[in-house]
């Protein structure tokens, strides 16, 4: 249960943390460009799309479109083409284009960088800017048309040289119909053109802004401009009743919000002084449909301003959407905060996770998603970064193209965002697996390499060695026409038409002569020619090589065979083989060997024997002594020294039996014959066994025994019967030759796959560090006699060692430490 | 001292009866024949010698004898070779003696016919008692086609009555507490099972144990006493070294 809710823990702080900054990184660029955007509005509750450089940028066009119509400018005069442009990639596309005349405006205003000083002789500046846009759309639409091959008169809908005749009065009847924007244009007196009904008829100099604006209702038409250069040089404005700051401090410049002359920098020419202007735009625009069935079918009017508030609101709408994620962001960033130790741990379990995966697999995976996403971003995060930079308000993301931008915006987040998971899970995979690197892959081919008998494995690595060679000679054949098909391909698509990837272009065709490009091909052909020449030889020399590794392989494995114990058989080779002098000289070592270790099999089975025979030719003799010395302890009326003499002789007689069965032991153990009969048992039990086995010696003994036995068990393969006499002979041992009064400790632990038990004990005796405790016949304290014998650590070693442990003994000081370690079995049957 | 167990007034009795036993030591080394018969002869029994194992089979050609104390390693006729030509007639309790003490050495004897085997150099209380024990079942059990009621279990020396809940070694009852006996009826019911020390403590103090090694060792080592003839080297009741505790199956 505890676990369980420590890992749902673990897991919900680490989501908390993914979620939070998932969504703050995805979230972050797309609001810090709406606020941009937005400006001061993006935190109102409802957005007034009159209150935008757009609209004002608008409303500033279609003056000096109205004013350039009153004047009856030349600029119309220009041709009507371009007014057909105009039209055409002006009102209510989604997406689409800019109004030519705004685009001209828009290109003088770019130019200009410093305080601009000039007269708005509107018929001069349209011309020069006019002719700059058509020879680009000229030349733009006939490389186009050229390209699909079309010779039709239309593209995308809109036509572009053959359209029909257009002048003013159409284009002022067209901008009529849009009553988003009313309008009224008077020039010398005179009204021109307007689309405002029920106004009052007036004549001369009476047309005033009051005629108009009476005309419209307050509610549907909030914002209204009137321009009458002989009022006072200035345009006013007025939104919804209030009179609305045009000027600001009187001079223009790139600071100032409205394109209209009246500034002290901005003047006005001549010809457009007799003009007079009013202008009122919708609060809720709409958009207007005319029916042209006739004609290209339906003709939307008055989209500019329908779609600028649209966006505007879907800005404003995806704004506050967006501010929303980011609190939620920041809540479950807090969240994660808190809980960071569980947060943690989820980050050490990733790493644990990715630590298992090789680390070229890591980093290939990695570079190839940090490529992709390289190549995927880098479109979307430039222009973000060059929008950004070059202030947002300017006409890129501008009415109808936001949406374009808001999609681009979140991808540009979503790109962030993998980048950040991409670098945070590899400074995670650095941390947790730095310092205990998982094998590479390589090492893995090698270690399955390692399966197989030395002559198959270098054979196979031979091999390999082709295969690999004919792979890349594969790859580079293929390769490099490849490359050069594909970027053929890709320049005659156009796509790399004034790219950077001209020089490839250039490379793979040759340029104009494709000169280059056949010497290219020809160095090419001739290193595929070379790299070919190497692999044959290699093929060649195969069969040589696996002659020689067979042989290898053989003196090898004859190798392996004398080392696990085969000395009967020589190595045969064939007497041509280079390695006929090695395999000779293995064939004497093996033979030296087989001598050496038969005699060593003989003087160790002599020992024994030997042993064998002394202790029993003593075991017969001690045991009349025994039997005698018991039948004069059973004699009545003996003296009490006698009987004092006798009980001596019992003691010395029964330790003497000891000492010869111990020595027949040790002599078997050490040679390797003692009989053992190995089962699976618990230490634990095994000690508690053996320390109640010894209770009463212990309990009458002056020292405290400190256990540390746990009860899991602890489960070892060994003699269960040799184990005891080990465990007895170190208690024995401990009890024997402690300090008085002090403590004894006994630990049993585990360590890394190892059963350990520790016994600890203070000496009664200075301790001799360079003593070797566990020889034979050496003892702690050499001026003692009686007691034990000096063989209790000895048998205890050797019988350690036929059960398949380990036992060591250290000194520190007066401190003795014996250590027994077993490797850990499997489980307890 | 070896403790019969007997009162003081039943020794007399004992050693008339005990004359009739006639006990036969062979040993090719003269000392200890000696020291066994005079060990033997002071406990009661009649005792005749032999130096080889020729001279063991033509005694036992012409006296009777109830048992025989036979060493392995002697000439003209070796201990092993002697009792096989014995058990082609004779049924009587053979006590091997021997100075090998390896256990092939041990199971050797024992499965050539020899119904104990004692290892040189031993302890003289423990062949004396030894002797007693075979005996007794020898002549008492009527040998070893004793018949068993029912409700007996039968161990080698031992014998549970379970009815009466008492235990007998070599026919005569041992005293044993409550709780000894407990442990004495699972271990006499579950021969050659092996019992870790928790399972024993459980089912005889029925109660949870907690390291209950030293305790169970406690009444171990008092049975051990009273029904073993070398408690320090005990045939009966075993410790499986880090793993239980168990009773013998003879």
């Amino acid at each position: 249960m505890d676990t369980r809710w420590k890992k749902s823990k673990v897991i919900c702080s680490f989501a908390a943390f993914f979620m939070g900054v998932s969504m703050l990184l995805v979230n972050l660029v797309p609001a810090v460009c709406l606020y941009l955007a937005l400006g001061d509005q993006a935190f109102l509750s409802v957005v007034d799309y009159q209150e935008s450089d757009e609209f004002r940028s608008l409303i500033s066009g279609r003056l000096e479109e109205l004013i350039s119509a009153a004047t009856g400018g030349k600029g119309w005069t220009f041709g009507n083409a371009a007014v057909t442009e105009g039209y055409g990639y002006y009102d209510g596309r989604p997406g689409g284009y800019m109004g030519l005349l705004d685009r001209a405006l828009n290109e003088v205003t770019v130019t200009e960088e410093t305080v601009i000083e000039q007269s708005a002789d509107y018929v001069d500046d349209y011309q020069d800017a006019l002719e700059d846009w058509q020879r680009h759309r000229e030349e733009a639409y006939a490389a186009e048309m050229s390209e699909y091959g079309y010779d039709t008169d239309y593209y995308d809908g809109y036509a572009y040289v053959d359209g029909p005749e257009w002048t003013l009065d159409d284009y002022m009847a067209d901008m009529a119909r849009n009553k988003n924007i009313r309008y009224a244009v008077i020039f010398q007196d005179k009204l021109l053109y307007s689309n405002i009904e029920g106004y009052e008829e007036q004549t001369g100099e009476a047309w005033d802004k009051s005629n108009f604006y009476q005309a419209l209702s307050e509610e549907d038409y909030n914002f209204a401009l009137w321009y009458n250069w002989s009022d006072d040089g200035k345009v006013q404005m007025v939104k919804d009743g209030l009179a609305v700051d045009v000027y600001g401090d009187g001079i223009y410049g790139d600071d100032s919000l409205w394109y209209v002359p009246g500034y002290a920098n901005f003047t006005l020419g001549e010809s457009a002084k007799d003009a007079r202007v009013f202008m009122a735009a919708a609060k809720e625009p709409k958009l207007y449909l005319v029916g042209d069935y006739g004609g290209y079918g339906v003709d939307q009017y008055g989209g500019r301003l329908y779609y600028m508030k649209l966006a505007r609101t879907d800005m404003h709408r995806d704004f506050q959407r967006i501010c929303q994620y980011l609190i939620a962001s920041v809540i479950l960033l807090a969240f994660a905060l808190l809980m960071r130790k569980s947060k943690r741990l989820a980050d050490q379990k990733i790493a644990a996770w990715t630590g298992q995966v090789f680390l070229e697999v890591k980093v290939f995976l990695w570079l190839l998603i940090l490529l992709f996403l390289v190549g995927k971003s880098v479109g979307v995060l430039s222009s973000v970064y060059w929008k950004i930079s070059n202030g947002f308000s300017s006409y890129f993301c501008w009415s109808t193209d936001i949406f374009y931008e808001v999609s681009q915006l979140c991808r540009a987040g979503v790109y962030l965002t993998a980048f950040y998971w991409l670098f945070y899970l590899a400074v995670l995979d650095w941390k947790g697996n730095r310092k205990k690197q998982k094998k590479p892959l390589l090492d893995l081919l090698k270690v399955k390499d390692l399966g197989y008998p030395l002559q198959k494995r270098l054979v196979r690595r031979q091999r390999m060695k082709v295969i690999m060679e004919i792979a890349i000679l594969l790859v580079a054949g293929a390769v490099c026409p490849g490359v050069c098909l594909l970027y053929g391909a890709a320049s005659s698509y156009g796509a790399y038409d004034y790219g950077t990837y001209d020089w490839v272009y250039e490379w793979a065709y040759g340029g104009g002569a494709y000169t280059g490009g056949i010497v290219v091909m020809i160095v090419l052909m001739i290193s595929l020619c070379m790299l070919l020449g190497f692999m044959l030889l290699d093929v060649m020399t195969l069969r040589k090589n696996r002659r020689l590794a067979e042989d290898i392989g053989a003196l090898s494995d004859q190798i392996q065979a004398v080392r696990e114990g085969n000395l009967a058989d020589d190595l045969q080779l064939s007497t041509d083989t280079d390695l006929q002098e090695a395999a000779k000289n293995l064939n004497e070592i093996q033979k030296g060997m087989e001598t050496a270790l038969r005699e060593q099999i003989k003087s160790e089975r002599m020992k024994v024997d030997l042993v064998t025979n002394v202790s029993h030719d003593i075991k017969t003799p001690l045991t009349s002594i025994i039997s005698y010395v018991e039948l004069l302890r059973q004699e009545q009326n003996l003296p009490e020294h006698v009987k004092e003499f006798i009980q001596i002789l019992g003691e010395k007689s029964e330790r003497l039996r000891n000492i010869v069965q111990d020595v027949f032991e040790i002599s078997k153990a050490t040679s390797g014959q003692l009989p053992v009969q190995m089962e699976i048992l618990d230490m634990g039990k095994l000690l508690r066994q053996t320390l109640a086995d010894m209770n009463g010696q212990i309990i009458q003994s002056s020292f405290t025994m400190k256990l540390a036995i746990p009860e899991t068990p602890m489960p070892v393969l060994a003699d269960g019967q040799r184990l005891y006499r080990v465990f007895q002979n170190l208690l024995q041992n401990a009890l024997y030759y402690s300090l008085e009064g002090s403590r004894i400790y006994l630990s049993l632990t585990e360590e890394t796959g190892c059963i350990v038990v520790r016994m600890k004990n203070t000496s009664s005796v200075e301790l001799e560090h360079t003593k070797d405790f566990t020889e034979r016949f050496v003892r702690g304290d050499e001026s003692r006699t009686d007691g034990g014998n000096g063989l209790g650590l000895s048998i205890a070693k050797s019988f350690t060692q036929a059960c398949g442990g380990n036992l060591t003994v250290e000194t520190d000081a007066d401190l003795f430490t014996v250590t027994v370690s077993f490797q850990k079995a499997a489980e307890l049957s | 001292m070896i403790t019969t167990g007997l009162r003081k007034g039943e020794v007399s009795n004992l050693r008339n009866r005990k004359m009739d036993e006639c006990v036969l030591v062979v040993d090719d080394d003269r000392e200890i024949v000696r020291a066994i018969a005079l060990l033997l002869e002071k406990e009661g029994y009649r005792v005749l010698k032999a130096y080889d194992g020729m001279e063991a089979l033509r005694i036992l050609g012409e006296q009777s004898v109830q048992l025989i104390i036979m060493d392995v390693m002697m000439p003209k006729l070796d201990g092993l070779s002697a009792m096989m030509k014995i058990r082609e007639r004779k049924n009587l309790p053979i006590i091997v003696l021997s100075a090998k003490t390896e256990d092939t050495d041990k199971i050797l004897g024992l499965s050539m016919g020899a119904d104990d085997y004692v290892s040189k150099p031993f302890h003289p209380q423990e062949l004396a008692a030894r002797v007693k024990s075979q005996l007794r079942r020898y002549t008492m059990l009527g040998g070893i086609h004793a018949q068993h009621e029912e409700d007996e279990i039968v161990n080698g020396r031992l014998c549970y009555r379970l009815q009466e809940r008492t235990l007998y070694a070599d026919g005569e009852p041992v005293k044993l507490t409550a709780t000894e006996t407990k442990i004495m009826e699972l271990l006499m019911k579950n021969r050659g099972r092996i019992f870790p020390a928790e399972e024993i403590y459980e089912r005889v103090w029925e109660e949870p144990s907690f390291a209950p090694e030293n305790t169970v060792m406690v009444h171990i080592r008092h049975i051990r006493e009273k029904i073993e003839l070398n408690p320090k080297e005990p045939e009966y009741i075993k410790v499986v070294w880090g793993i239980g505790y168990k009773m013998e199956k003879k």
